[in-house]
């Protein structure tokens, strides 16, 4: 098979006979070593081994997956190896770009006056003069050595040596290669000079504003296929994590053919919740859904922002509506089931925090009240225990009103969780919630006097629910509890 | 299989040579451009009709042609730009082809290859022609500019007339970097693996490189955007792609490279055979991190390009200097015996295209699975 002359592969990889074996391929961990093996062991050269092949392979694919040895082509297939439902996309297509064709050829009689930008200037690149940018370092080249020669100084020129100031000459040769390096720079630089971001905004204004204009003269269908290249290209810089760019192509995809934009809205809406901007993300969501209220993309995505929101109550229902259109929808089901185990300790939307406060001592000079708010929401309730300054009335509790009828069985309270923070004793734990329980009911009446700091609307943050050992509740403030 | 698999849908002999095959865009047609036996050009165009080819015109004239494109057509008018065997350039109406829109002797030698932009997209520039030709010249025509061409990079006449000269031979052509109404910037392959990327704007040469072998092929991945990419093939199976997005004032763009992307693989991976040229390199309209090879041992392969995590750096000179990803070879198949010079996705349907092969016969291709990627 070879001849005498030409190398056998195994001489040529320098791999020694007994690697082609399986202990050795076994234990082998060289990844090119294994590439090598398997060359050899396919060439035949060596005899034929299925198995130790096969083996080989197997370990190569563990090895280096993409390996190019597992590359392979074959001879075309012919389409007959298609199903007629794979095929039928295209003859369909063929019918429809027919129709589009033709409606083109009729356009065509049609004059379009496109404001075309005007004809370049004549012009002319020298290719083999030197360009003016290598010609630089060419005279500089020459120039050098010249100058070097007049300022050489002789080794028994003892006079000159006296004035030579090495310092001075390495500032000289810095600056030197500073110079250069900034030529080079501004090599580039010239081509791409940044903009700044007005001008970038300018420009982009001005250049929305001509499409404007040139779009009124465009049939529907030079639209969509102007709309559709864009939308496409938004896809393509979607994919690098070219996010700011992709965003650009969807604006003018969306500008262009604004009655079937679902599909750029909906990419628009994705490109921006990578941004983390989910309140864009939401109003395209919306805007997409407007046009397309089927797209259950669309609906999931408005879900996902408005939970990436932190709006976890919306988001719940918007999951369900993905179910309503697609009962499978694996994403929905898992968001729904995470969204399950919070929901216990999930605020209702109209829930309010109210923060607990050390009393100040100098603040009142009477004695330090306590107060508890309870706030009776839908699923659960935030209990706050506050020792505040009667002063500081803030905001009366009355708008809170609690929604009893919805509120399902009262849990538990473990005031000492939420107290041990605050410093409150246990011990007087008790009687807290007994004045609290009373004062909560006197001020039912004259809710503005209620001190009630609500200073942190958003109680997802923590979850607050109180849990009161049995032996610290007595019945008439399990009751009170209740009753509200 | 769930990875794309390259089909043969259709398959149409020809008498002629064919030299380009490109898709009308919007319609089920394309146009194939070829060479009579007696020197003759021959321009064909056919229409997909639900499973079978038909011949809608037929055109014949004195000169063959080599190469054309749609380029610098609107969507309305769809004139094809061809470049002949004698160097003329000439704009077609495929309704009237007997009498060219724009006529012009562009070249002194025969028009190697052509490329044209500015047609189908607004406010990015000028509708603009660029040939390439075997005189050792670079030159963008604009169709309402007349005889002369707005931008000329030839060699120095001292170099020869470019018939019996050492001029280079320039081989490929490609626009890009036209993603506003200035900017565009025009690359040259030569003979010699001499590449150089024209500035238009500014007029100058941005950049040179020289390759291993001669640039059969160039694309940048797209011509109306910022340059992201630029694939360049050359003789002896090499397939290089530039990334084209930073450019460092020494070293250039950092491109990755694939030996042997000419020959065939075989079936077990293992390439064997004398190397073969890659001759044409196209990026998929649909999805620009995708492209297709054909190789001189008549097979094609689908490539898929994956971005570093970083796509630039900064080296020790406080420079910035770019890097290039990777490439895999996602599918391969053999089409002909003879090398595959042409090849077109279609503009507006994924996964369709057409190629040309040197066997004398057009194919109609479908790509399956393409959307996965």
């Amino acid at each position: 098979m070879q001849s005498e002359k030409k190398k056998t592969l195994l001489e040529k990889y320098e791999i020694p006979i007994s690697h082609l074996d399986f202990a050795y391929v076994e234990t082998c961990k060289n990844a090119r070593e294994m590439e090598k093996i398997v060359h050899i062991l396919r060439s035949g050269e060596e005899g034929y081994f299925p198995d130790l092949l096969r083996c080989s392979e197997e370990k190569l694919k563990l090895l280096k997956p993409d390996s190019k040895l597992f590359r392979y082509e074959e001879n075309i297939k012919k389409s007959d190896i298609l199903d007629k439902k794979e095929l039928k996309p295209i003859l369909d297509w063929t019918q429809d770009i027919k129709t589009k064709d033709s409606a083109l050829n009729e356009l065509k009689n049609e004059k379009q006056s496109l404001d075309l930008p005007s004809i370049r200037k004549l012009g002319k690149i020298e290719l083999d003069k030197p360009s003016p940018e290598p010609a630089k370092p060419t005279p500089a080249a020459s120039s050098q050595p010249a100058k070097a020669k007049e300022s050489r100084i002789k080794s028994t020129d003892y006079s000159k040596w006296d004035k030579y100031d090495p310092d001075e000459e390495i500032l000289r040769m810095d600056l030197d290669e500073e110079r250069s390096k900034e030529e080079a720079d501004l090599k580039i630089s010239i081509k791409d000079k940044p903009a700044t971001k007005k001008e970038l905004k300018d420009e982009k204004q001005a250049m929305y504003e001509r499409l404007q204009t040139q779009l009124k003269r465009l049939s529907q269908l030079e639209r969509e296929q102007f709309a559709d290249k864009h939308r496409l290209r938004g896809n393509e810089y979607f994919k690098a994590k070219e996010y700011d760019s992709a965003i650009e192509e969807y604006n003018c995809a969306i500008l262009y053919d604004p009655e079937n934009a679902a599909r750029s809205y909906n990419n628009r809406a994705i490109s921006y919740m990578k941004q983390s901007n989910y309140v864009a993300a939401i109003m395209d969501c919306e805007a997409c859904l407007q046009l397309e209220p089927e797209n259950i993309k669309a609906r999931l995505r408005l879900a996902d922002a408005n939970y990436a929101r932190g709006k976890r109550r919306e988001s719940y229902y918007l999951y369900q509506r993905v179910l309503e259109l697609d009962p499978e929808n694996a994403s929905a089901k898992q968001s729904l089931k995470n969204l399950n185990s919070q929901l216990g300790e999930l605020a209702p939307a109209s829930a309010t925090r109210l923060m607990i406060e050390e009393l100040k001592p100098d603040a009142d000079a009477g004695k330090p009240k306590e107060k508890t708010e309870v706030k009776p929401p839908a699923d659960k309730q935030t209990t706050v225990v506050k020792k505040v300054p009667p002063p500081v009335a803030k905001k009366p509790t009355l708008a809170k009103k609690p929604t009893v009828a919805d509120a399902p069985p009262v849990k538990e309270y473990d005031l000492a969780e939420l107290v041990k923070p605050n410093r409150v004793v246990n011990s007087k734990l008790v009687s807290a919630a007994q004045a609290l329980g009373n004062k909560f009911q006197a001020p039912q009446g004259n809710s503005p006097k209620k001190p009630v700091q609500s200073n942190l609307p958003s109680n997802e943050a923590m979850p607050a629910m109180f849990r009161m050992p049995q032996d610290n509740l007595n019945t008439s403030n399990k009751l009170l509890i209740q009753e509200i | 299989m769930d990875k794309p698999q390259l089909i043969e849908h259709l398959h149409e002999s020809l008498n002629y040579t064919v030299y380009d095959t490109k898709w009308v865009p919007l319609s089920a047609k394309f146009v194939v451009l070829g060479a009579k036996a007696n020197g003759h050009g021959i321009m064909d165009i056919y229409e997909l009709n639900k499973d079978k080819l038909e011949k809608v015109k037929s055109v014949e004239k004195k000169v063959a042609f080599k190469c054309g494109t749609f380029g610098a057509a609107s969507l309305r008018n769809r004139h094809m730009a061809i470049g002949d065997f004698e160097g003329r350039l000439q704009v077609l109406d495929l309704e009237q082809p007997d009498l060219p829109v724009y006529n012009v002797k562009a070249h002194s030698a025969i028009i190697n290859t052509i490329d044209a932009i500015g047609g189908t997209q607004i406010d990015c520039g000028a509708p603009e022609i660029v040939t390439g030709s075997r005189d050792g010249a670079v030159k963008v025509w604009d169709i309402r500019q007349g005889q002369a061409p707005v931008v000329d990079m030839s060699p120095p006449p001292q170099m020869g007339d470019g018939v019996n000269s050492a001029r280079r031979d320039c081989w490929a052509v490609a626009f890009g970097n036209a993603y506003n109404a200035e900017e565009r910037i025009v690359a040259a392959g030569y003979d010699n693996g001499d590449l150089k990327i024209f500035d238009l704007r500014s007029l100058s040469v941005r950049w040179e490189a020289t390759m291993k072998n001669g640039i059969c092929g160039l694309e940048f991945d797209r011509r109306d955007i910022p340059m992201n990419k630029l694939a360049v093939t050359t003789l002896e199976g090499g397939l290089l792609v530039f990334d084209m997005r930073t450019q460092h004032p020494t070293k250039g763009f950092s491109y990755v490279e694939e030996r042997n992307a000419g020959r065939s693989v075989g079936t077990n991976g293992v390439i064997s055979g004398p190397k073969a040229t890659v001759w044409v390199v196209r990026h998929l309209p649909q999805n620009r991190d995708l492209f297709l090879t054909g190789g001189g041992t008549g097979s094609i392969r689908l490539w898929d390009y994956e971005y570093p995590d970083k796509r630039v750096i900064d080296d020790a000179d406080g420079n910035r200097l770019g890097v290039a990803g990777t490439m895999h070879m996602v599918s391969a198949a053999t089409l002909s015996s003879q090398p595959v010079h042409c090849f077109d996705w279609h503009p507006d349907k994924l996964g369709l295209a057409i190629c040309g092969a040197f066997d004398q016969s057009v194919r109609v291709l479908i790509t399956t699975k393409l959307n996965t990627y």
